[in-house]
């Protein structure tokens, strides 16, 4: 890299604002993935016009630049697999306008999404979208990598939300996007095209969400089942109701048994092989009501266990157990691949079987669960680092997993992205002809290819 | 002492790098650059221990020097990296070779080696008096009056009987600096029939030793308190310093094994000290009946919870202002005329880890945020049980006007004041 492009980035935003030292780039040099690559400068931009002078100095020098945000991502999203520069967005975190007539948000890339979660809460709103990182992922990242978490199921993922954008392109021209309107047909759709993009069409300055009122109030249930078939049916009938669950989380057998060792509580239960935490939100009185009825429904398919609670203690219980299956995962190894694949709603039993074999075939502890409402599935296939020939053969079931995706009609990834992490089983999925559209799309916002390159092809 | 086991903690290879520290960590949001962050300072760790690449050992103490050591990160992290600690092992590391300390907190540590604090006092007087605060980043509180604890041991009998007999733990700066707080803790004692003894050859609880990366200092002082305390037949040695109960309960263990001298006196001290707050609720407990207190004018308040005050193991709360702040809510509930204001994130104050000795300017703008969450709740005074708290939160500076600074109390002092009202 041609060190003149340091002392321009030096003499754009000051030399507090430039990182080059290898102790504060190595801070910057991995996020959540094993893989980890070393910036060349570190710059902290505060603005759109600052983001789009460092662009054209990058295409000056021909030296590749990352966004990054918390680099909380799971797909390799934010690393500088070339080097070059990282734009940390961690400083750009103002919330710019409340809407409160039209009901959008505008906000810079920065923002902590629970941040954003509060603020608007304290003024009853709410912006639903909740990947398990949003206490520290940054609303910029949200948008690049799409994310989605358990409320997808009634709520959707990030890019049902996102209206507007201010994006810098490749060529450090400032465009905006999208309106704050529900209705906007008027030439392609750049906005959604950019929400997914991984970081590789450009780098976002602004970014307007649409806002909901906020529910009044939620329950939770925890229901097991001895029989597959019984839960997944009970599960699919929830779905169909008009007040459907805004949340439906499973457990297989996998999970169950890692959090049954690790997990104690008094009032729940985790047992069975099927386990669901499901929740309801709205009023008091609509939340009372769909409880009741999720019950019945519930009933109807012999659960073993089922509890259910408004109360915020009981709550925090119930999602912690959820939660401790992360942690108790280290147990069956130290290296973890973190596949996140969506399939059907109706194919996740035929999936899960598949998972159950797959994992005895390879001879690897295969532990699932995810998001039942659209059917993402976290595969996490536990690896010992130093076994080299365990993480060959973890590497195989991989493959296995995500050929398998692809033929129930699947995809590769539901919210991390493909990144860096799956990048060469695109082809599983996509022939030439659609990858070369794919490339030919990158081509025209970023001529140079200096925009996070070498992520998705 | 090399060969501690658990100085050689080696957590650090449990990071995933998830990134879930990052918003919970007071230095990080002050600057929301990732040098200065628990997952940066984890890396750096790493780095250093497994020397893939050659590190700048001034660098890496930039980084680890900028932790307050409040211990939000080792709470929330999901696969129990002990970050306070592994930051204070590298610091034990690089302080081995590296002439990291700063004039000023090179002076701050020899002053508070002096027994009476001579120095200490004599340079804060002078500081006050001519304002070198203009002309060095700094804050310097101001003495009040003379230290508590002088030439001889202190004892404080109260007649009855079944009564309990306490230990009482100053630390350095309710001994030196705000002595008024050592008054009012045997007060708050005596008045509850507990009879109180202060043996003079106690001395720092060592924390800024070991924040320094000076871990030979710190394990004097922890054997000097151990052996000051030895040999009375106490119930319970008490401390009002929510940062000497820290070093005392939570780091003497991690430092001392059965190989140093006078372990079992300092494991045996470590486990007998007990912060204020969690004596009253023990006491209460084993039948004592904690006296309520009445003050002369209604007041508003905020509790500032320190990061290094804990409730004891299985606290369950049983009052809203027990709900609010812990243990301390039981003292809260029995002042007639106090009331608590909620504090919305419960912020650092900004004073761990000697940040506000060695990165001032860092340190003032954590203070600044706790201020905002503060100014939220319009209190008209500030009360805590910390020392160092006391410091940060006192240095209103830039904050508000001369005339519009709100005073800052320890929580044991509006006690005592209000028990003495009701007399």
């Amino acid at each position: 890299m041609n060190r003149k492009i340091i002392e321009e980035l030096k003499a754009l935003l000051g030399s507090g604002r430039v990182l080059t030292e290898a102790e504060e780039l190595i801070c910057y040099s991995y996020d959540a993935t094993p893989k980890e690559f070393m910036p060349d400068a570190v710059v902290f931009p505060h603005d759109a016009g600052e983001i789009s002078k460092i662009v054209k100095l990058c295409l000056q020098y021909d030296t590749p630049l990352v966004g990054r945000g918390s680099g909380s991502g799971f797909s390799g999203g934010s690393l500088p697999l070339k080097g070059g520069i990282i734009a940390s967005f961690t400083q750009m975190n103002r919330i710019l306008e409340l809407d409160e007539e039209n009901m959008f948000v505008s906000v810079e890339p920065g923002v902590i999404n629970a941040d954003l979660k509060a603020y608007l809460s304290d003024r009853g709103y709410f912006y639903p979208p909740d990947p398990a990182s949003y206490e520290f992922s940054t609303i910029g990242g949200n948008v690049a990598e799409n994310s989605g978490g358990p409320g997808a199921v009634k709520y959707g993922v990030t890019k049902d939300y996102v209206a507007a954008l201010e994006v810098i392109t490749g060529e450090g021209v400032i465009i905006n996007t999208g309106s704050k309107t529900v209705k906007n047909v008027s030439g392609y759709n750049l906005t959604q095209l950019f929400v997914g993009s991984e970081g590789t069409l450009g780098l976002f300055s602004k970014i307007t969400l649409k806002i909901l009122p906020k529910p009044e109030a939620n329950s939770l249930i925890l229901v097991s089942f001895d029989d597959i078939n019984n839960g997944y049916k009970a599960a699919v009938k929830l779905l169909r109701l008009l007040n459907k669950p805004s949340m439906l989380e499973f457990m297989d057998k996998s999970s169950i048994e890692s959090v049954k060792s690790y997990f104690k509580s008094d009032k729940i239960k985790i047992d069975g092989n099927f386990l669901f935490i499901i929740e309801a939100d709205g009023s008091r009185a609509e939340v009372d009501k769909s409880i009741a009825e999720y019950e019945k429904v519930l009933k109807a398919f012999s659960p073993i266990f089922i509890f259910s609670s408004g109360e915020d203690e009981d709550k925090k219980e119930i999602m912690e157990a959820r939660k401790a299956i992360s942690p108790s995962l280290r147990k069956y190894g130290d290296f973890k691949i973190n596949n996140d694949i969506a399939v059907p709603i109706n194919k996740i039993p035929e999936m899960l079987l598949f998972l159950e074999e797959i994992s005895k075939a390879y001879r690897v502890p295969i532990i699932n669960f995810g998001h039942f409402g659209d059917g993402n599935i976290h595969v996490n296939i536990m690896l010992h680092k130093n076994d080299a020939e365990m993480m060959e053969r973890g590497e195989s079931s991989k493959y296995e997993v995500l050929k398998k995706t692809v033929e129930t009609g699947g995809s590769l990834s539901g919210e991390h992205g493909i990144g860096l992490e799956k990048k060469e089983f695109m082809k599983l999925k996509y022939d030439g002809y659609y990858m070369n559209i794919l490339k030919n799309i990158k081509r025209v916002f970023d001529p140079g290819n200096i925009i996070n390159p070498g992520k998705i092809f | 002492m090399e060969n501690n086991n658990k100085y050689k903690d080696a957590s650090y290879l449990n990071c995933v790098h998830c990134g879930k520290c990052l918003p919970v960590c007071p230095s990080y949001n002050a600057v929301l650059d990732e040098f200065f962050s628990p997952r940066g300072r984890i890396r750096l760790i790493l780095t250093d221990n497994g020397g893939k690449l050659p590190l700048k050992a001034s660098k890496i103490f930039e980084s680890m020097s900028s932790c307050l050591l409040c211990g939000r990160c080792v709470k929330i992290c999901p696969n129990d990296v002990k970050i306070g600690s592994l930051v204070i092992n590298e610091k034990i590391k690089l302080n081995k070779y590296a002439g990291n300390f700063q004039p000023k907190e090179k002076f701050v540590l020899k002053a508070l080696k002096n027994k009476r604090k001579i120095i200490l006092k004599s340079a804060l007087k002078i500081a006050n008096i001519y304002p070198v605060e203009k002309l060095a980043d700094g804050y310097f509180p101001e003495p009040e009056g003379k230290s508590f604890i002088r030439n001889r041991d202190l004892i404080f009998n109260v007649s009855g009987k079944n009564i309990l007999k306490a230990g009482y733990f100053s630390g350095c700066v309710f001994n030196n600096i705000y002595p008024l707080v050592s008054l009012d803790t045997i007060t708050a004692l005596t008045e509850n029939g507990v009879a109180v003894f202060v043996p003079q050859a106690q001395g720092c609880c060592g924390l800024p030793f070991i924040s320094s990366g000076d871990v030979k200092s710190f394990k004097e002082f922890a054997l000097k308190n151990a052996t000051a305390f030895n040999g009375e037949n106490l119930d319970y040695i008490i401390t009002s310093c929510a940062s000497c109960s820290y070093s005392a309960n939570n780091l003497y263990p991690l430092y001392f094994d059965e190989n140093d001298e006078g372990y079992s006196e300092v494991i045996k001290f470590s486990k007998k000290l007990i912060n204020i707050w969690s004596f009253f609720k023990e006491a209460e407990k084993i039948g004592m009946e904690i006296k309520s207190g009445q003050l002369k004018k209604e007041t508003d308040a905020v509790f500032h919870i320190p990061c290094h005050l804990a409730n004891a193991a299985g606290f369950k709360p049983s009052s809203p202002n027990e709900r609010l702040i812990g243990e301390a809510g039981k003292i809260i509930d029995k002042i007639g005329g106090l009331k608590l204001k909620p504090l919305k994130h419960n912020y650092c104050c900004g004073n761990g880890g000697m940040l506000n000795i060695k990165h001032y300017n860092l340190s003032k703008k954590i203070t600044k945020r706790k201020f905002d969450e503060i100014k939220e709740s319009s209190p008209k005074e500030i009360l805590t049980s910390c020392s160092g708290c006391m410091f940060s939160l006192k240095d209103q500076k830039g904050i508000f006007k001369e005339n519009e600074m709100l005073p800052v109390s320890h929580l044991i002092s509006v006690y005592a004041e209000s028990l003495n009202n009701k007399k």
